[in-house]
Parts: C-alpha cells; structure tokens; sequence
C-alpha cells in the first residue's frame, strides 16, 4: 500500500510542479508586458502571401494600456487579423485558461519554456496558444494561436535594443491562406483565359515580416490618437 | 475644308439636346454611384476583400478616390456606348432622315472628306465623354474620399498599387478606354451610312455590342477562335492597366485589333457613302 502511494506521490508532484512553474512563467511575463504602459513604433510591413501583390509599406503603430491599439498607415498595409495585442490580451484573463508546461526546446540558440494555453470555455475563440518563453528574459520567443476564427497563426519574435520591454524588433507573421477565394465578378481581368497554372500547388501559408523601429516607450500617448 | 467641315458637324452635334444626354447621364449615374460608396461603401468592399479578412486585415484608406474612381469606370465603360451612338449613330442618317444631307453633297467638299469632317467630330465628342468622366470619376471621386493606394482584384490574386504608381495607368486606361469607344463611334457611323433614318444604326451597334458581348462571355469551345477578333473583348483592356506587371502584350493586341477595326468600318464607310444614292 505504501509502495502505491509513494509511486502516485511521484507521478503527480512533477505535474504539479510544471503546473506552478507555467503559471509562474506566465505571471512574470504579464508582469513585463505591464510594465510598458505606452509606446509607439515605426513599423515596416513587407507581405509575402500568395495571391496578394503589395510593395512594402510604412507604418506607425501605437499602443497604451490596457487594450488601446492602432496602425496608422499612408498606404494600404496587410497585416495579420490577430498576433499584436492578443496574447497580452489573452494572457490577462487569468480565470479564462488553463497553462500547462509542456517541456523545453530550443528557439534561434536560446532555451525556451514550450507553455500551452487552453481556453476554459467551450465557445471561445481560442482553440489552443502555444507559447515559447525565454524564462530569464520574460519574453515570447515564438507563438502560435489556432482560433475558430483565424485559422493558426504563427508568430517569431526576435529582440534587439527593446529587449528590456519586452518588445520585439522584428515580428515574422505566418497566417494560413489556404481560404481564399476570388469572387470572379470583380476581377480586372476577366476576359483573360489560361494564363493561370491550375496544375501548380497553390501555397497554403503567407509571411508578414514586421520591422519595427523607433521605439518611444512610456513617453504618454493622448487618447485622442485612437479614436482618430 | 476638311477642318472647317468638322467644326461645322460639331456645332451641329452641340445644337442637339440629345448631345448632353450623354454627358448629364454621366454626371447623374456617376453622382448615384459617388453618393452609394459614401453612404455604404465599406461593405462593398467587404465584399470583395471576405475571403482575405477571415485571416487578414486591411489598414489605411482602402475606400479612397483612386478604388472609387476604379469601381465607377468598371460600372460605367460598359454602358457608354449607348451614351456614344446616340449621337455618333445619327450623324449620316439623322441629315438623310431630316433631308438636309441633299444639300450638304452640294457644298465644294469630297464626300470622303464630308464623311471623314463626321468620323473626326463624332471622336472629338467621343473624346469629350471619356473626359467628362475621368473628371467624375477620377477628380471628383478624390475630392469625396481622398486619395491613397489603390486595391484592386484579378484573377490571380489581390494587386495592391502604390498612389505614386497609379496616375500614369490612369491615363493609359482612358486612352484605351477612348479607343474601344471610339470604335463604337466609327461602327455606329458606318451602320448610319446604310440607313435612312434615325434610330436603326443607334439599336443595330446596341445590338451588335450585346450579341458580342455574350459570344464572348460564353465559354463555349466553338467561339474560341472568334473572341479575340471581337471588339467587345477588348473593350474591357483599359483594366489590364491596373495589373502587375503590365501585360504590355495583351495591351498591344487590344490596341492593334481596335484600330483595325477603326480603319475597316471607316473604309467601309467611305465607300458606301460615296456610292450613297441621294434621294431624300
């Protein structure tokens, strides 16, 4: 009998460990990503998505605390529907997931933390986040999301100069395209026949690179530069 | 002569009310569409960018003048030759109906150059209408909802074109634009030559310009070979200016098969109005 409960005593305090230790890693990074109350950078968008044709494009993005984001652009810009603010939005809502540590593995040379993060609710959006952490930095090395809504989107952070923030200098997007359709009746060139080659695999993920540069943090941004 | 002539048949263009028919038509339609795209145009976009925005979206200006101009010419280089034969299509047959065109063989001018003054005021006019709406569509529209880049769908995908790069294709697609009309134009003048009246050749290039139109919206094998010599088919080609890259190819071809249909129905013109029994 002693024998039995010692062997359910070790199989149980890892898991609870690793529990602990996700929800610490977690708690830490939340703790770092509140430390920026404000900021605003200067970004460089360059899309590589299959069926969409777009030069670079320059942009500003803003955020403040709490959930106040915003991407002002001269131009037309692509951007991902999700991957900005949805992880600190995400990761905000204690009482709303559930993080389990899944292990170590190695991002770019640096020792990450793999944490997944499942959502409590059935009907969220969420279907599951996968978060690799730099523990004794607190900052998100790599993501991936699946939502009900966006499909997965895959995000690769690399940090430089604003690494002390938490914030990234470049973001590297990867979104599922495998979705798009093009409605015929708007097409430019309609009357044009067999220039398409229906018999090459159409590509099925996109890449947005995101420069950012310029960063001015916690410096106060008024209100008023979101509701513009 | 020749020149004196034109300005005669252009006057005679301007004197009749059914001339601005076709520039207050484009103003009214142009003014709906404007007025349509303000109040609601965002869904319209929506639209055409669904199947993106499940995944991605879309900042800055996309509703700027350069989409609105872009969607107000793909609505309306449609239906303006209606608007072109109305007055084009009368010009020979309008002067044997009302029987002035009698007198006018009698003024010291060959009839080939009568016909040409015709075919050369009928263009101006043309022309006019093209200019009309580029200024409704293109000035207009970028007054209403400013300017920015410029999104637009073709079969292989979404092209987005910087505003920089976008004034030069405007110009290219109008003049190609005028060209297709001016095809209109020269078809609607050669069918007022076989008649005597007023409103056939104006129904029979209506009529042609849908009969084409469908065989070449058909995707049928059989007219495989026909649809590229159609006119109707390279009406639309003032669009192939807003891809990347330019199908400088496609372009030239369109181009070469409309003035060859311009030359064609002017010569066919000239010949049978100068074989023209004038009897009314």
């Amino acid at each position: 009998m002693k024998k039995i409960l010692w062997l359910i005593l070790i199989a149980i305090v890892p898991v609870a460990t690793n529990a602990q230790d996700a929800n610490q890693t977690i708690s830490e990074l939340i703790n770092k990503m509140h430390g920026v109350k404000d900021y605003s950078v200067d970004a460089l968008i360059t899309s590589d998505i299959p069926m969409v044709k777009i030069l670079p494009s320059k942009a500003t993005i803003y955020f403040k605390q709490k959930d106040k984001f915003k991407i002002d652009s001269k131009g037309i810009a692509i951007l991902p529907k999700q991957g900005f603010t949805d992880i600190s939005k995400m990761l905000s809502q204690r009482d709303a997931y559930t993080a389990i540590f899944m292990g170590n593995e190695a991002i770019a040379g640096t020792n990450a933390e793999v944490i997944s993060v499942f959502p409590v609710s059935d009907t969220s959006d969420l279907i599951l986040a996968k978060l690799w952490i730099d523990a004794s930095n607190d900052i998100v090395l790599k993501s991936q999301i699946t939502t009900r809504s966006s499909g997965t989107v895959g995000i690769v952070y690399t940090y430089a100069a604003q690494k002390k923030w938490g914030l990234p200098d470049q973001l590297i997007f990867t979104v599922d395209v495998k979705k798009f359709k093009i409605p015929k009746g708007v097409a430019t060139d309609i009357n044009r026949t067999g220039t398409t080659d229906s018999t090459k695999p159409a590509a099925k993920t996109g890449e947005i690179k995101i420069d950012l540069t310029n960063y001015k943090v916690n410096l106060g941004i008024k209100d008023e530069v979101f509701t513009k | 002569m020749l020149i004196k002539s034109t300005l005669n048949e252009f006057i005679k263009i301007a004197a009749k009310p059914r001339s601005y028919l076709g520039l207050a038509a484009i103003t009214v339609l142009v003014g709906v569409i404007l007025f349509a795209l303000k109040a609601d145009g965002m869904s319209f976009i929506s639209f055409v960018t669904a199947s993106f925005e499940q995944t991605l979206t879309f900042e800055g200006n996309i509703l700027n003048g350069n989409l609105v101009a872009f969607i107000v010419l793909q609505m309306l280089v449609i239906h303006i030759p209606l608007l072109v034969a109305l007055v084009t299509g009368d010009l020979v047959s309008g002067e044997a109906a009302m029987g002035t065109i009698r007198m006018l063989a009698t003024k010291p001018i060959s009839r080939t150059k009568l016909l040409m003054s015709k075919f050369v005021a009928g263009g101006v006019y043309t022309l006019l209408i093209v200019i009309w709406l580029g200024i409704m569509a293109v000035f207009v529209g970028k007054v209403i909802f400013g300017s920015g880049d410029l999104m637009v769908l073709n079969s292989d995908g979404l092209v987005i074109l910087q505003e920089a790069d976008i004034g030069w294709r405007y110009i290219g697609g109008f003049a190609v634009a005028f060209l297709a009309l001016l095809t209109v134009s020269s078809l609607s003048i050669c069918l007022s030559c076989f008649s005597d009246n007023s409103i056939g050749p104006i129904v029979t290039t209506m009529a042609i310009i849908i009969l084409f139109t469908i065989i070449g919206t058909l995707d049928v094998r059989v007219f495989d070979n026909v649809r590229p010599l159609l006119f109707t088919t390279h009406m639309a080609s003032w669009r192939s200016f807003f891809e990347d890259p330019l199908p400088v190819a496609q372009i030239k071809e369109s181009i070469v098969i409309l003035v060859i249909h311009n030359i064609v129905l002017i010569l066919i013109s000239i010949f049978k109005f100068n074989r023209k029994d004038i009897t009314s």
